[in-house]
């Protein structure tokens, strides 16, 4: 039987999620209850009620109600949730049962990238010139009188699918189209952002944000530039080589957003950009880095006897502060790191994946994780979203696990059906 | 076939546990868990796996062509990996076995030996675990108790599925602690990356 003093975690899972592992994973070394909860049900979840639990994600407040009936029989200490929906749902959830979360507003603003950008831009936040427009509107009337380049993107997809840059009119009108039949097989908002295109090297800022103050857990170069017409990532790499003053102005522009958006609690995700102006917000979302980036995240352990070899990881300083436990000092090991989000190499069907011992060869490279799986349709950008692999490498400088994690890249070769 | 030429790929699960994937079978005699270089004497892979300076390796487990090396030290697969792999080669290119056959069973504590655990485990599998599973396409092989560890293999839409270790932890490990408290813990030794119809796909970034 599970032990009372043990407290309870609500762990919000999307199905499609790739952090199930990590997380869980932590939870059980961390010795706590973990319920997790689901958009769709698990075949277990009948026999492990106390384990296993489905939450409607689409409608936060009746995820609530679903989580308050739950925590009657259960009572629940923390809630996270993992990704954009699922910190929204967390954020109503905590509210309701009186846990550490955001007010839902600022989880809901975190979500949809135009009540993002108005808000952002209110508080003086310095983000690109945006205009609200819907898919049914005219899309040479709105090509006519665009300021070039710009960036036409929709409000709530992630990993920047959909998201188009348009040069001049014609280019506006073919993005429009594509956007529109992207939304509709979403199923989301047919609302789009129409945004100036701001220039400059763009920055990931991770951040843990605790009673309303960011602690900033990271920050990563992006040194592929990210200019379009697509934007689909590549690497990531910290610490950062932009000069401190850029950095450090980019880290207050990370923490007037936290303000402004009113996120008080949990995980940050924000992507910044930087140029002569000085730092642009780009979007910021309440929730942990996606993928399986976060494992290129290791935070020292300077109290001894801690165990476990002395580092923890991000999810482990998720759990912790959602359930008020104690947590080590938030700086990030000293060693350079680094993840590559392999590039879709093109439309097809994969059939396999060769040169993955000779990646892991590269030295530097510590691991190299193919997800996408033998037979998986691989959809390139903007229509897609899924990343076939990663590539992880750690070492004394930037510059060395730049050039280990392009090696490794540069070993494999994607065989399509 | 010469050590140089055997391939080994390595898949860590997280910092403490790492799969490699041989390209020749290890050991053909089912499964073997070894729990601590007294257990290993005998088997010269797992001793060396053992031996392997800075690892503090806690478990090693040899199925077929598959070892999974469990670690406590801090130390990265980058750098762990490669005396693996030395050792995996040095011991498939010697005279001896490179694991010695599984001795009989031993009873557990608690009374409940190997071979009735694994009978229950078996029980259960059949009538409750895989009935469950089997709604969404997989299917969850027993492949062998040892010292009260249970050894298992996730198939169809179990392998390579984003919620894979939900359904092992949540589910799996959580029916057979009601039900066979005795098992001490449960390990997969499934190859996830060779999953060709996973239920869900991760797809969110």
């Amino acid at each position: 039987m599970p032990c009372p003093s043990k407290p309870r975690l609500l762990l919000l899972l999307p199905t499609a999620t790739y952090r199930a592992t990590a997380f869980v994973e932590t939870a059980r070394r961390l010795g706590i209850e973990l319920t997790v909860a689901s958009e769709l049900p698990s075949t277990f979840e009948h026999a492990q009620p106390d384990r296993l639990v489905t939450l409607d994600f689409s409608d936060p407040e009746r995820a609530a109600e679903q989580a308050a009936e739950f925590a009657r029989r259960h009572p629940v200490a923390g809630v996270v949730g993992v990704d954009d929906d699922g910190a929204v749902v967390a954020a109503v959830i905590a509210g309701r049962l009186g846990l550490r979360g955001n007010p839902p507003a600022a989880a809901l603003a975190a979500r949809d990238k135009h009540v993002q950008r108005r808000e952002l831009a209110r508080h003086g936040v310095p983000v690109p010139r945006f205009e609200l427009h819907g898919l049914d509107e005219d899309a040479n009337a709105l090509a006519a009188r665009a300021r070039y380049p710009c960036v036409l993107k929709p409000l709530r997809l992630a990993a920047s699918r959909g998201v188009i840059r348009a040069d001049d009119p014609r280019g506006f009108a073919a993005a429009f189209e594509r956007l529109t039949r992207i939304v509709e097989q979403a199923g989301c908002s047919r609302s789009i952002l129409v945004e100036d295109f701001v220039p400059g090297p763009e920055v990931a800022l991770e951040g843990l944000v605790i009673d309303g103050r960011l602690e900033v857990l990271g920050l990563f170069d992006k040194p592929d530039p990210l200019d379009g017409p697509f934007f689909e990532e590549t690497i990531y790499v910290t610490p950062s080589r932009l000069p401190a003053p850029a950095q450090r102005a980019l880290i207050r522009c990370g923490e007037a957003a936290v303000a402004a958006l009113g996120v008080r609690e949990g995980p940050i995700h924000a992507e910044l950009r930087y140029n002569a102006q000085g730092p642009w917000l780009i979007e910021l979302a309440a929730r942990p880095i996606g993928g399986r980036c976060s494992a290129v995240l290791r935070f020292q352990n300077r109290e001894k006897g801690e165990g476990r070899g002395g580092t923890f990881s991000l999810e482990e300083l998720i759990i912790r502060h959602a359930l008020g436990m104690p947590l080590p000092v938030l700086e990030r090991e000293q060693r350079a790191a680094g993840v590559m989000m392999i590039p879709v190499p093109g439309a097809g069907v994969l059939r396999e994946v060769r040169g993955i011992t000779a990646a892991r060869a590269v030295p530097l490279v510590e691991d190299v994780a193919i997800t996408a799986h033998p037979g998986e349709a691989l959809v390139p950008w903007p229509e897609g979203s899924r990343y076939p692999g990663f590539i992880f490498a750690r070492g004394e400088t930037p510059e060395a696990v730049e050039g280990a994690l392009r090696a490794a890249h540069g070993r494999l070769t994607f065989v399509m059906q | 076939m010469s050590s140089a030429e055997i391939r080994i790929t390595a898949e860590p699960i997280d910092n403490g546990r790492c799969k490699f994937l041989v390209s020749e079978p290890v050991h053909d005699g089912g499964v073997r868990r070894f729990a601590s270089p007294q257990e290993a004497s005998g088997s010269p892979l797992v001793e060396a796996i053992f031996a392997i300076p800075g690892a503090e390796v806690a478990e090693v487990i040899v199925s077929g062509n598959l070892v999974t090396v469990v670690k406590r030290s801090a130390a990265p697969w980058q750098v762990i990996g490669k005396p693996v792999g030395a050792a995996i080669r040095s011991a498939l290119a010697g005279d001896r076995p490179a694991v010695a056959p599984k001795p009989a069973a031993p009873v557990a504590a608690g009374g409940a030996d190997d071979d009735t655990l694994y009978d229950r485990v078996a029980e259960l599998f059949d009538s409750q675990v895989n009935p469950m599973v089997a709604r969404h396409g997989g299917r969850v092989e027993l492949i062998d108790v040892q010292d009260a560890v249970v050894m298992l293999r996730m198939a169809g839409g179990c392998q390579g599925c984003g919620m894979a270790d939900v359904t092992l932890r949540q589910g799996i490990e959580a029916m057979l602690q009601q039900a066979v408290p005795e098992v001490k813990g449960i390990v997969d030794i499934t190859d996830h990356t060779a999953g060709a119809n996973p239920y869900f796909a991760a797809s969110k970034k």
